[in-house]
């Protein structure tokens, strides 16, 4: 017993090593301005030591996406849907990253600078190959293809070790994260979280329909009759907590009379291979320690 | 306002059909196979095992029991308002009631949170309570009277939704909660819903029949009312507070349910209900049938998805075709506009050198937003081509905009001879918001050419809506406003729908919705320009067409001019008008509004010289809007639409209060 711990434990240090060793490369200055409008782009750049020059909405970035954190140095570049125009022409990037959301704007951006658009969440592919090609993508688009290699190796080896690590008999993972006390986004096929659950070959007890960022929303009477281990993805709005305190059908889930939900610290639902492999680390620590109970 | 008498002799038949619709549903819904007594045994003695039957127990019955019980109050407090207004379109939505919870909802949850764990009903009763105090304080000084009440419901209203939109649009991952429960889920995880809401209504409904007697004494006119000893004010007072405080309490548990409340007692009175007792009876069990029935439907047809389509966004967007249907069967007070409203007369002495004082005016903030701006070194005058091409079309866009919507209102304000009357209210705005919607969500990526080309098709659409309901009554202003306001309901009932999925996709819908010059390239900023220029000329010969028809039909008729194709000439500039714009600017502005009546405080009084003042203002105020917009928040934009309603909203509300 005392053995397997510390296999688990010595795998850790290695993954944070491996982690770490990522974003100690992020203070090199890249060669070419970059600007991105989607947080997941930038969380993909980030993730490869690269610094963006600018990111929209930076502040809720740091609500809502939080690591890996973007220096103080990045600029603002107001909100996501609407760029300012005049700071950004003003900044004179060299290229400019955008996703399909952002496909209304992209004439308007290209009279400024070169503008690159990287598919992701596209319905009917698969979420993870996507994901590593947009970050071969981004890499290749910003002069630093091997740093995109070095992600995705990095990844799937930390993958491959959280698999490892993993209790082998786990039960198919309901994944939820709260709306307010009567309704739950619950995270299925299309989405991060079930990308990262097919690479730690893990089941989604999720089956219904989601759409095409992965979720359906849906309210508390649906995960009754789920056979899964509930995951519940933080943060929850205020005051949510107090409510389920007195919530018939939330106390009557087996889950929660037996004590035995999971609840994970927050992490980016629509992101890419950092959120996923932040998610992969949070999710395998809670299920190893949940085993080792 | 009276509701033509219909066959139907009773509310009973209704009642009994909607009856077995509701049990034959329930039916269907439930474990039929384990027998009554297992499924009622289910709701009074509980015997929790298995997941099936916690979900009956927690959520099923509870569900069936809240839409029954929050169905009955919003009838209950539809019938005192329509009653108490004398005005069969006054409900919880349109007096700003259920937008006032909605934004005081959103607040707390930004900037105090607090609250909301200390009670959520309560900072929702709080909004609700407040807006429709605004409300009455706009309307005191007229004696709370009818239509003055309405109007300032609608102002309120969009100057509400207005500010709410502006903090969606920078919080949108932070409100998505809001936005489930602002689109009236019935979702029930328990019985606390019900327990909160019961007892209320209960006494609530007991308070409304105290109040029946002298209430049904409001049938009559108001002067004899009065004479039989009743203080209508008061009266009025206690009534809608009644009504406030039931629709609070519903929209505080289970979120904004459209239409119940404005259909429940029109059905009522429709079908037979004619004295108030029996209308109060009614339209409470008529309420709590239809918004039950609409529910039972909406879990039937979508099953799991049942969330992603709220009821109470569901039954308002289902109520939009009723109350189209609805308006033509009112019998409106005539011709002339209800209340008389000559606040500002006065000519200036020489309105052709005051419009060169605002051209003036207007050229030097012109160069301002310009040249003056914020780049990522701070203030300073900029001459390079690089920034002022971003800043150049939207100038020319927003002063376009402007010029069409001031001109779109000056005619409608001068042939409604209502100066609370404007385009936006029209629905021509809400028709090609919608348009957008659909087009943004069932397209993949549309580009900006399919954008412009769905939101025309929708303006169209809402201008040929306006036109086959208003054709046989001849284009009655008034009736053209209702009409406009069922569309603004449909609108407000999609968006809802369209928001509460919590799709990223809504991002994109919310900027737009809030109005922005942001997706105007020069070529198109240029061409907007020039066609409010045009306008601006071809509308001229109008004008005397708009100095004769405000003096009523008769003088029109008798000096040849044909009443019904003036109407639909003018009717349909309008239209194209403020479609053009609604592109540009988005469907919330109040410069319609705003410009003409400036224009004519200002004492541009004449047909011609008003529509030339309110072009020029309404240039003027959109630009600054614009710039105010581009610079306060910087680097992020508030929309050039938002600042407009923001701006123009406060001056309504501040001039309704001063008259």
């Amino acid at each position: 017993m005392l053995s397997k711990h510390l296999t688990v434990l010595l795998q850790s240090i290695a993954i944070s090593l491996c982690i770490a060793s990522g974003a100690a490369q992020a203070s090199a200055e890249p060669e070419r301005r970059v600007v991105t409008l989607d947080w997941t782009i930038a969380e993909t750049l980030m993730g490869m030591g690269i610094k963006p020059q600018a990111v929209a909405q930076l502040s809720a970035y740091h609500d809502w996406v939080a690591e890996p954190a973007l220096p103080a140095s990045v600029i603002d570049l107001g909100l996501r849907t609407q760029p300012n125009l005049e700071l950004l022409a003003d900044l004179e990037p060299d290229v400019i990253l955008i996703s399909q959301m952002f496909s209304n704007i992209a004439p308007r951006l290209s009279r400024v600078a070169p503008v690159e658009m990287l598919q992701l969440y596209v319905p009917g592919t698969d979420t993870w190959t996507q994901m590593l090609q947009l970050t071969r993508d981004a890499a290749r688009l910003v002069g630093q293809p091997q740093a995109g290699e070095r992600l995705i190796d990095r990844t799937e080896a930390a993958m491959r070790a959280y698999r490892q690590q993993l209790p082998a008999q786990t039960k198919a993972l309901l994944i939820v994260q709260f709306i307010d006390a009567r309704h739950v986004r619950v995270f299925g096929a299309n989405g991060l979280y079930h990308a990262v659950l097919e690479q730690l070959d893990l089941e989604n007890a999720w089956q219904g329909e989601t759409n095409s960022w992965g979720f359906s929303l849906v309210g508390l009477e649906e995960l009754l009759g789920v056979d899964g281990q509930l995951i519940v993805v933080e943060p929850a709005p205020l005051g949510v907590e107090a409510q389920l305190a007195d919530s018939g059908l939330w106390q009557a889930l087996p889950e929660v009379r037996e004590k035995s939900v999971i609840t994970l610290p927050p992490v980016w639902s629509f992101g890419a291979l950092p959120s996923a492999l932040r998610f992969a680390d949070t999710l395998t620590t809670a299920l190893v320690d949940r085993h080792a109970d | 306002m009276r509701i033509k008498a219909s066959p139907i002799s009773s509310p009973l038949f209704l009642c009994l059909i909607l009856g077995a619709i509701v049990v034959s549903m329930a039916w269907t819904a439930l474990p039929v196979e384990r027998g009554l007594m297992f499924n009622l045994e289910a709701l009074f003695e509980p015997v929790i095992a298995t997941p099936e039957e916690a979900v009956l127990y927690y959520s099923w019955w509870p569900r069936l029991c809240i839409s029954l019980i929050a169905g009955a109050g919003l009838g209950l407090a539809g019938v005192l308002m329509q009653q108490v207004l004398r005005n069969p379109l006054a409900a919880p939505t349109t007096l700003g009631v259920a937008s006032g919870a909605n934004l005081a909802l959103i607040a707390a949850t930004l900037f105090a949170p607090v609250l909301l764990a200390s009670g959520r009903e309560w900072v929702a009763l709080g909004g609700g309570a407040a807006t429709m105090a605004l409300v009455f304080a706009l309307a005191w000084s007229r004696g709370l009277a009818p239509m003055v009440v309405v109007l300032a419901g609608l102002v309120v209203n969009l100057f509400v939704g207005a500010l709410a939109i502006t903090l969606l649009l920078f919080n949108q991952e932070a409100l998505k909660g809001i936005l489930v429960w602002g689109a009236g889920s019935l979702t029930q995880s328990g019985w606390d819903g019900t327990a909160y809401l019961w007892p209320r209504l209960a006494v609530c409904a007991v308070l409304a029949f105290l109040l029946l007697r002298p209430l049904a004494v409001m049938d009559l006119d108001e002067s004899n009312a009065r004479s039989l000893g009743v203080s209508v004010r008061q009266l009025r007072l206690a009534g809608l507070g009644l009504a406030v405080f039931i629709t609070g309490c519903v929209v505080s548990v289970v979120g904004i349910i459209g239409f119940i409340g404005l259909a429940a007692p029109n059905i009522a009175r429709m079908a037979g209900a004619r004295r108030l007792g029996p209308r109060m009876l009614w339209s409470m069990v008529l309420g709590a049938l239809l918004l039950t029935t609409t529910d039972l439907v909406i879990q039937h047809l979508a099953g799991s998805r049942s969330a992603m389509l709220p009821t109470g966004a569901m039954t308002a967007a289902l109520g939009a075709p009723l109350l189209l249907w609805l308006i033509p069967r009112l019998r409106l007070a005539g011709n002339k506009p209800t209340t008389a409203v000559s606040g500002f007369t006065h000519r200036h002495a020489r309105p052709g050198r005051l419009a060169l004082t605002i051209l003036a005016l207007l050229l030097a903030v012109v160069v301002l937003a310009l040249f003056l701006g914020q780049t990522a070194q701070g203030w300073g005058w900029t001459a390079q081509w690089s920034i002022l091409e971003w800043r150049l079309p939207r100038i020319l866009a927003a002063a376009g905009a402007g010029i069409m919507l001031a001109i779109a209102g000056t005619i409608i304000q001068r042939i409604s001879g209502n100066p609370m009357a404007s385009p936006e209210l029209l629905g021509i705005s809400g028709g090609s918001a919608i348009a957008l919607m659909a087009s943004i969500f069932l397209l993949r990526s549309p580009d900006n050419v399919t954008l412009i080309t769905a939101g025309t098709v929708g303006a169209l659409a809402a201008l040929a809506v306006l036109v086959v309901l208003n054709r046989r009554s001849g284009y009655i202003p008034e009736r053209l406003l209702l009409t406009g306001v069922a569309i603004t309901a449909l609108f407000d009932a999609v968006r809802s729908i369209v928001l509460s999925g919590g799709d990223p996709r809504g991002q994109q819908v919310v900027a737009w919705l809030s109005g922005s010059t942001y997706y105007v390239d020069l070529s198109s900023g240029v061409f907007i320009a020039l066609v409010a220029i045009v306008v601006m000329a071809a509308t001229r010969p109008l004008a005397r067409w708009l100095d004769i028809l405000p003096l009523g039909a008769a003088t029109a008729s008798s000096l040849g001019i044909g009443l019904n194709a003036s109407r639909l000439l003018l009717l349909v500039l309008i239209a194209l008008l403020t479609a053009c714009a609604t592109l540009v600017i988005g469907p919330l502005s109040f410069v319609g509004l705003l410009a003409p009546h400036l224009a004519r405080l200002l004492g541009f009084s004449r047909a011609r010289e008003h529509m030339l003042g309110a072009a020029l203002i309404g240039a003027l105020l959109m630009i600054l809007a614009d710039w105010v917009g581009r610079q306060a928040l910087f680097p992020h934009e508030i929309p050039a639409g938002l600042v407009a309603s923001l701006i123009g909203g406060a001056y309504f509300i501040w001039s309704m209060r001063r008259r």
